[in-house]
């Protein structure tokens, strides 16, 4: 624990501590430069790993939040007066702003789309720039005086201070956001966006929210770089400058603050590397031995496809004859920045921190931080009555796709506390009819009522918000967040603190209790030994447990377990039908889909069948099992068959 | 004579804005098999116009050129594919969007290195003349563009509608397992894909380039305005994209008119954002189901 | 014509098939039956090169073909008609077909007077699918679709078929005529192997069965002798 601290604690301290004192030790102008981009850089990076490296989106609008930012303090300080303070706030603000604008519609897309609409709207504030010539002087440039701070005037030493005291802000301030439901929504919404909104966390809020934050931060960060130039043009602020910002976060590692902060390191230094020719042929070849090493690496261990081995080291290998030939390296420094981007996102995904962290991590032998103990589960899921009121009912549902009536007109009512099972052959439309219920489809025609009103349609998010939960036949965990995390995500009515205060780490009695809250529900299915594993790395049939458990966080009324057993072993399905018992103990109303007809007879108080999309047959287990017209659906029809499988199936 | 002139300028900029459609055609033509585009279609653009001049340098006859500077951006595109987009597919990874533009990147300092940075002229044989059409003047050179842009989209929807191969590609977009299925080869079908929208890209800078001059950045403008389009009409829209390349062409030649040229590029972005917010699927684009 | 041995696959860290071995004689129709979750789908696609197995050998007449992409082990004489019917929505009947043919018809032109005669022997069997030859595929019924998902595979000629439950998610009418198709099949001597969930007309139409659970082959014999195994009604109801 302490040892965990000290060491991560301390060295961002140290770090922060060495860059403050180097303009106290060497007296340079050209390296209080370097030090002022580079803290400029690291807001600015932190800020699109935000979008890039957390939410998993390709944002191609960094650059022209920076410039929006520097335009609006240099245009505060001009029109205005604003003291330096009033115009980084304002160039926040701006970024802010405009985030949110573009948000709003950018992020109802996907990946290319998404890509798309940010690099129309980078071209869009660059075109305004240019052309709004009264406001901006257009492509003549804008000069920036540097204004006083709380009627101090800073000296460069000065000003860099401020720049490395507000980088340590905003680092503090999205470690702790990061750290926190925010953080974890912003992962899993990348995992499964799907999963997420069932799970009751807006994928689309949080996303909007995410990429405003990390335009407020470019915003920021174009206030100090306009008060560090004090001369700006719209063209800096082009595709140019977005392709090395990427190169910044590629390079250094995505989902991660050190990474941030090593991509600003390089790309700060990188142009000075550059013009040095024996600098550069240095850096080549160590590329070059790098990306050798590791291709030969993967292809001997079979770890990596050729490609991805081979193609790195081609392109360092023309960027080590490029170094050797080419005069001057300026005139292709976008091609050098290429290779080395190419060879970086084929061959080293995870970036130079990626790939140190599990080096450091094993190094120092650093202990993940301690589990709370769980809280009581009366406290976590309470009792809920089993007075057999009608809890949902769906009257006449039908979903067709094209042709296909994949629900065809299904009544049927779940009382409160009864495990309601929902059995049919292959495609008889068991599982469209829970994704209408979820709001993964619109009905094509029909009701559905919970607890007498009606329930939202077409919105996961929306139905879940109503006290329904589910899961889903093929898995839909958020994979890289640990079995705690992905139920944490989940949780209902505990997460209050609002963004600021979380900003100031002031939710972490919150965190703590969510933690406790989620060890319970750990336990209640038997995973708290697998608390801290990876989703992914959990057995099939854990992650299975895991789902349901994920599921409880939401404290649903009603359950819907889409096909548990699926694919599970022997023993898991024992395990299984236990959990389900403990959870009905708790009075929660459960619809459970389950082509084990021993599961089924175990637990459900209520049989519905289906087939082709119709209620075929209704009752107890042993009621519908009898059912000639079920077991001509199960075995299908021989002329004898339904009276020879009758007795098999009752007995 | 005031509308005439509003006409005019309209007519002008839709002959543009096919240019537009054509680019945005190629998109189409990629994320149909495979989700994926080149986010560097424009170097591509770019190269094979320089590629044709040339072609015309070393005194090749413009009907030669126009072939050589297609099979040339057949080059590009497959290598597009095989260097940025066929791994992260693989992978069902979205790192193609981050390679594509490293490699249009490449293209570009390429280009500013081997053609020099300047705007150079592009000869053509076709006569760039007005001729009067119902008091309208069109110049047989803006007619050639609109001419070749539906030629060559015809004939690769004639393609795809009447040979085997080209049903095939329809059937991977459909459902790339099942083709796998009958035969048919995901990541061949993917490569053709690429080829041809490099094809399609090739033409689409030989066309232009008369009209706009030809240097490294003569696509930079001209690819934000097929993205445009692209997303505007809808990545699945099939013809669609030619409606909205001529309103949208229509539309900035008239911004500009209005506004001052600076502007021009204004309308198709706004449009663009615009129509990400109401349909995100584009115009004329399906929307998809979401599936578990 | 078909051997599996020793067959391991799954998806990502879970592994669903520990060592599946079957075998499936020219001319014969092989039923593979179980509980849902039993793994007969991955089977299916593990052999026709869908899912990559992890371990094991799939010969297709004799050569291994485990290693190869999907398409090219259809081109080898695999038609595998996939679990959910997957015909070309967008495309029409016709086109459907021709494509089922892909791997031995020219690719630009003339293809459809080679393939004429077979497309007659399609529509022959499936007349429904003659009258409907110009329409969109994904507006047909899924008994149609699924006579089209069989017609499709028939044309490619091939040396195996395999059939993933075809009678899935259809009215019990549409499920008769489905195996009355399947008998036909067989009748003409199709090599095939039949996934189905409906056990008893399964076993009626197979000459061997292999019964599945958990991820391998629990029972297999001849139908008579599974119709009396008790074993086989419990691996399917559980």
């Amino acid at each position: 624990m302490w040892k965990r601290l000290l060491l991560i604690r301390g060295a961002e301290l140290a770090v922060l501590a060495l860059l403050g004192a180097i303009p106290l030790l060497v007296d340079n102008s050209y390296v209080l430069g370097l030090l002022t981009l580079l803290a400029i850089y690291g807001i600015l990076l932190i800020g699109l790993d935000v979008t890039v490296g957390y939410l998993g989106q390709v944002n191609l609008a960094q650059a022209a939040f920076l410039g929006l930012g520097a335009y609006a303090a240099g245009l505060g300080v001009a029109h205005f007066d604003f003291g330096m303070l009033a115009a980084l706030a304002m160039a926040l603000g701006v970024g802010l702003l405009f985030g949110t604008l573009l948000a709003f519609p950018a992020l109802r897309l996907e990946g290319p789309q998404f890509a798309l609409a940010t690099l129309s709207f980078s071209a869009l504030s660059a075109t305004t720039l240019n052309e709004w010539e009264g406001l901006t002087l257009g492509a003549q440039g804008l000069q920036v005086s540097r204004p006083p701070v709380l009627g101090m005037t800073l000296d460069a030493p000065g000003f860099f201070w401020l720049c490395l005291l507000l980088l340590a802000l905003v680092w503090l301030a999205m470690r702790n956001l990061l750290s926190s439901q925010w953080g974890r929504a912003f992962e899993a919404l990348r995992d499964s966006p799907i999963a997420t909104d069932a799970m009751g966390v807006g994928t689309y809020r949080h996303k909007v929210a995410g990429f405003a934050l990390a335009s407020a931060l470019g915003g920021l960060a174009g206030g100090l770089y306009a008060f560090n130039f004090q001369y700006l043009q719209p063209q800096s602020f082009g595709y140019d400058l977005m392709v090395i910002l990427l190169l910044g976060v590629v390079l250094g590692g995505r989902k991660s603050l050190w990474g941030a902060l090593v991509g600003a390191t390089l790309i700060a230094l990188l142009p000075n590397l550059l013009s040095n020719r024996e600098l550069f042929q240095a850096i080549s070849a160590v590329g070059l031995l790098v990306a050798a090493v590791a291709g030969a690496r993967g292809l001997l261990r079979k770890t990596t496809r050729p490609f991805q081995a081979l193609a790195p080291i081609v392109a360092m290998g023309i960027l080590m004859a490029g170094s050797l030939i080419v005069e001057n390296t300026e005139d292709w420094r976008k091609a050098i920045f290429a290779l080395m981007l190419f060879a970086v996102v084929v061959g080293l995904p995870e970036g130079l921190m990626g790939f140190a962290a599990h080096f450091l991590t094993k190094l120092f032998r650093i202990a993940p931080p301690p589990l709370p103990a769980a809280a009581a589960l009366d406290v976590v899921l309470p009792r809920q009555a089993a007075d057999g009121s009608a809890l949902l009912e769906l009257r006449d549902l039908k979903r067709y796709f094209g042709g296909v009536k994949a629900v065809d007109g299904v009544s049927l009512t779940v009382r409160a506390g009864e495990i309601h099972g929902l059995i049919g052959p292959n495609g008889s439309g068991k599982s469209t009819a829970v994704n209408v219920i979820s709001g993964l489809y619109v009905p094509t025609g029909g009701d559905m009522l919970l607890r007498g009103k009606a329930l939202p349609v077409g919105s996961l998010f929306k139905v879940a918000r109503t006290g329904v939960a589910r899961t889903f036949q093929n898995l839909q965990l958020f994979s890289d967040l640990s079995a705690v995390d992905n139920v944490m995500v989940a949780l209902r009515g505990v997460y209050r603190t609002p963004i600021p205060l979380v900003l100031l780490g002031l939710a972490m009695g919150e965190e703590q209790r969510a933690r406790a809250a989620a060890l319970a529900l750990l336990e209640l299915v038997g995973l708290q030994a697998q608390a801290r594993t990876r989703a992914r790395d959990l057995t099939y049939g854990d992650q299975r447990f895991l789902e349901i458990a994920r599921a409880l966080a939401r404290r649903p009324e009603l359950l819907i377990l889409d096909e548990p057993a699926a694919g599970l072993a022997h023993p898991d399905v024992n395990k299984l039908i236990e959990i389900i018992k403990r959870i009905h103990e708790r009075g929660i109303s459960i619809i459970l889909i389950e082509h084990h007809m021993d599961v089924i007879s175990e637990l459900c108080s209520v049989v519905t069948v289906l087939d082709g999309g119709r209620i075929i047959a209704a009752g107890t287990a042993d009621e519908v099992k009898r059912n000639p017209k079920v077991i001509e659906a199960y075995l299908g029809m021989t002329d004898d068959s339904a009276g020879a499988a009758a007795p098999a199936l009752a007995g | 004579m005031y509308t005439l002139l509003i006409v005019q300028l309209a007519v002008s900029g839709a002959l543009m804005g096919m240019v537009y459609a054509l680019i945005a055609y190629g998109f189409q033509l990629t994320f149909a098999t495979s989700k994926s585009i080149n986010f560097g279609q424009g170097e591509l653009v770019m190269l094979s116009a320089l590629f044709s001049l040339t072609l015309i340098d070393t005194g090749l006859p413009y009907w030669l050129v126009v072939p050589g500077g297609m099979l040339f951006g057949v080059v590009l595109g497959l290598f597009v594919e095989r260097a940025g987009v066929r791994l992260a597919l693989e992978q069902k990874s979205e790192g193609w969007i981050l390679l594509t533009i490293i490699l249009g990147l490449l293209g570009f300092s390429a280009a500013e290195n081997i053609w020099g940075r300047d705007d150079r002229p592009f000869p053509t044989p076709i006569p760039s003349d007005p001729v009067h059409i119902f008091g309208i003047d069109v110049t047989p050179l803006e007619l050639s563009v609109a001419i070749g842009v539906l030629a060559v989209m015809g004939l690769v929807e004639l393609f795809k509608r009447k040979t085997l191969l080209g049903k095939a590609f329809e059937a991977v977009s459909a459902d790339r397992d099942a083709a796998q299925l009958m035969g048919i080869s995901a990541t061949r079908t993917i490569q053709l894909s690429y080829g041809l929208s490099g094809l399609v890209a090739a033409l689409a800078g030989i066309l232009v380039a008369p009209i706009t001059t030809v240097g490294p950045t003569m696509a930079s403008v001209l690819i934000l305005k097929a993205f445009s389009v692209a997303v505007v009409a809808g990545l699945d829209s099939g013809f669609g994209v030619v409606l909205i390349g001529l309103f949208l062409g229509a539309l900035e030649s008239l911004t500009s008119f209005y506004l001052g040229s600076g502007w021009r590029e204004a309308p198709g972005l706004v449009l663009l954002i615009l129509a990400l917010a109401v349909r995100p699927n584009g115009v004329f684009g399906k929307a998809s189901i979401r599936k578990v | 014509m078909l051997t599996i041995d020793n067959l391991h696959a799954g998806y990502g860290t879970s592994e669903v098939l520990v060592g599946v071995s079957l075998e499936v004689k020219a001319g014969s129709v092989v039923a593979l039956i179980g509980a849902n979750g039993a793994g007969k789908t991955t089977t299916m696609r593990a052999i026709s090169g869908m899912l990559r197995p992890n371990e094991g050998r799939v010969l297709l007449d004799g050569k291994p073909v485990q290693q190869f992409d999907a398409s090219r082990i259809a081109r080898l004489g695999l038609a595998h008609s996939p679990e959910g019917r997957k015909v070309f929505g967008p495309l029409t009947v016709e086109d459907n077909l021709l494509l089922g043919a892909f791997g031995r018809l020219p690719r630009f032109f003339g293809f459809r007077t080679r393939a004429a005669a077979d497309l007659a022997g399609v529509y022959e069997l499936f007349p429904r699918l003659q009258e409907r030859r110009l329409q969109a595929a994904g507006t047909l019924s899924g008994g149609e679709q699924q006579m089209l998902a069989i017609g499709r595979a028939l044309m490619a000629k091939p040396k195996v078929m395999l059939l993933d439950e075809p009678s899935m998610g259809l009215a019990p009418v549409i499920v008769q005529e489905v195996f009355n198709t399947i008998r036909r099949l067989k009748e003409a001597g199709i090599t095939l192997l039949l996934v189905e969930q409906f056990a008893k007309s399964a076993l009626e139409v197979a000459d061997y069965a292999y019964v599945m659970d958990r991820g391998r082959i629990a029972i297999e014999g001849t139908p008579a002798h599974l119709a009396e195994d008790e074993r086989v009604l419990a691996a399917y109801l559980g």
